[in-house]
């Protein structure tokens, strides 16, 4: 029987307030809670640490399929950012799903440069912190072959390292939201105005760039995000899947690393200031980094609504790389919600394991 | 089912999605101007400046109360560093060498599993 729709809403309302009521009492005893308890458990798929040097990290994890393919991955991170956002917590975890698949994962993690490691340079990451792990993948894993996969910074790392070596041993080559034109990253290209920008002076005056700073840098491109999630948290803390969530992309979110001065000033004068990737006059160590010469399969997957690497920065990557196997696959999402979380799992995923299983036996 | 137009919470969630929405668009725009870089550079110069100032002094003092001053403490860990690099390459060349010479060691005791997956399209199963 149909009631009129005006009744039905009268039914509901007490239904309503009591809903609301028994919210109202488990937000107060799920905040006590929140306050008083640890976030989840995070990147906590078993793994070997294969090599630690200074900001380098090399981690193997430990293949659960009874069958591998024959080609490992090695994930290259962003340096500003920890690994674990791709080992979440068991059933979110792009690496447990990958071991599951059947891959051989390898991940280069960096840890917060020290004081003392401010003199690193792009030639440190591209031509000996890469190189360094390709040979050790290499050598643990027994194969020649490898397949990289870059995530945000990580993937102009890996695209770098690929125009520079392009005779292998990269075999397949997967970027993550990567940014090419930076010209197109707007709000990072008027913060860095090389106008009002005095890079040089902030890199001679703190020696590596402050997390802080990184952090509020990326903060800024969505001001009101920061103080909206709090009240939505705060609205739905009586749902513990909601607070998991939360807690765990808010802890990576706020984990960011300090960047290497060298590094930084590099990044900003050849990639903010001049656009050496896109212009193709980018060179590392004097050794040009052309990413045309890449001839290597490759994915790149870019977020629909990532505000912090805009589609129009990352497009140029498949126009200008000299791939002739190349694809690039636009996902609902946003920066991080691309490789971590359920938008994730139900297409990122099941998408990489569909290119990659073949081109990595 | 409930109208959502006529829930308060739904209401009230809209709205606040709208205002963050509105917000993030109307600050964006501020922070798209040269004025908004110029300012805050010359915050962030000023902060940057006195913050070197700060630790030019501390050094002083430090140097003063007879402690070690960073300066030191960071030339410490640099020697640190290269003694921790020197042990991780006897490391490798320990690993190296265990390998050739055929004993199993830490990380190949568990038998690797063999690489020869083939993709599920290959064998002919469902993706």
């Amino acid at each position: 029987m149909n009631a009129p729709a005006g009744l039905d809403d009268l039914a509901s309302v007490p239904e309503r307030i009591q809903a609301e009521v028994q919210r109202a009492i488990q937000r107060s005893i799920k905040g006590v809670e929140y306050i008083s308890s640890s976030g989840p458990s995070l990147g906590s798929t078993p793994k070997d640490i294969l090599q630690v040097r200074g900001t380098m990290n090399l981690y193997h994890y430990r293949p659960i399929a009874d069958e591998i393919y024959r080609v490992p991955i090695l994930i290259v991170m962003a340096t500003t950012n920890r690994g674990y956002i791709l080992d979440m917590v068991p059933g979110q975890s792009f690496i447990e799903f990958l071991l599951k698949r059947g891959y051989d994962v390898y991940m280069l993690d960096w840890s917060a440069p020290k004081p003392e490691e401010k003199s690193l340079r792009m030639e440190d990451y591209v031509l000996d912190f890469i190189p360094d792990c390709v040979r050790r993948v290499q050598s643990d894993s027994g194969e020649t072959d490898v397949t990289v996969i870059g995530y945000c910074f990580g993937g102009v790392l890996s695209l770098l390292y690929g125009s520079i070596f392009p005779d292998g041993p990269m075999k397949n080559l997967i970027c993550f939201t990567t940014p090419i034109d930076f010209r197109e990253m707007k709000l990072f290209q008027n913060f860095s105005d090389r106008r009002y920008f005095d890079v040089d002076r902030l890199i001679d005056s703190v020696g590596n760039v402050p997390p802080e700073m990184i952090l509020s840098s990326f903060e800024m491109l969505r001001p009101a995000s920061r103080a909206a999630s709090q009240v939505q948290l705060w609205e739905n803390i009586w749902n513990d899947e909601y607070v998991k969530s939360y807690r765990m992309f808010d802890r990576w979110a706020t984990d960011t690393l300090p960047l290497a001065g060298e590094y930084f000033r590099a990044i900003t004068k050849d990639l903010m200031w001049d656009n050496k990737l896109y212009c193709d006059t980018m060179s590392v160590g004097g050794r040009s980094a052309d990413i045309s010469r890449i001839k290597v399969p490759i994915l790149h997957a870019v977020a629909e609504h990532d505000h912090i690497v805009p589609y129009d920065a990352a497009k140029p990557l498949i126009q200008k790389i000299g791939s002739a196997d190349k694809e690039e696959v636009m996902l609902k999402g946003g920066h991080v919600s691309l490789v971590a979380g359920a938008n994730a799992i139900k297409r990122l995923w099941p998408k990489l394991d569909s290119w990659l299983g073949e081109r990595s036996i | 089912m409930a109208d959502k137009s006529n829930d308060p919470a739904a209401i009230w969630q809209n709205m606040m999605g709208e205002m963050e929405k509105g917000f993030n668009a109307f600050a964006n725009q501020a922070m798209a101007s040269p004025e908004f870089s110029k300012l805050v550079n010359q915050v962030g110069g000023v902060s940057a400046g006195a913050q070197k100032q700060l630790g030019d002094l501390m050094e002083k003092y430090l140097v003063s109360m007879n402690l070690p001053s960073r300066a030191q403490m960071v030339s410490m860990a640099e020697r640190l560093q290269s003694i921790e690099g020197q042990l991780n390459e006897v490391k490798a060349m320990l690993h190296q060498l265990q390998n050739t010479s055929g004993a199993p060691d830490r990380h190949s005791a568990a038998p690797r599993p063999p690489r020869t997956k083939r993709p599920p399209s290959a064998d002919g199963e469902q993706k």
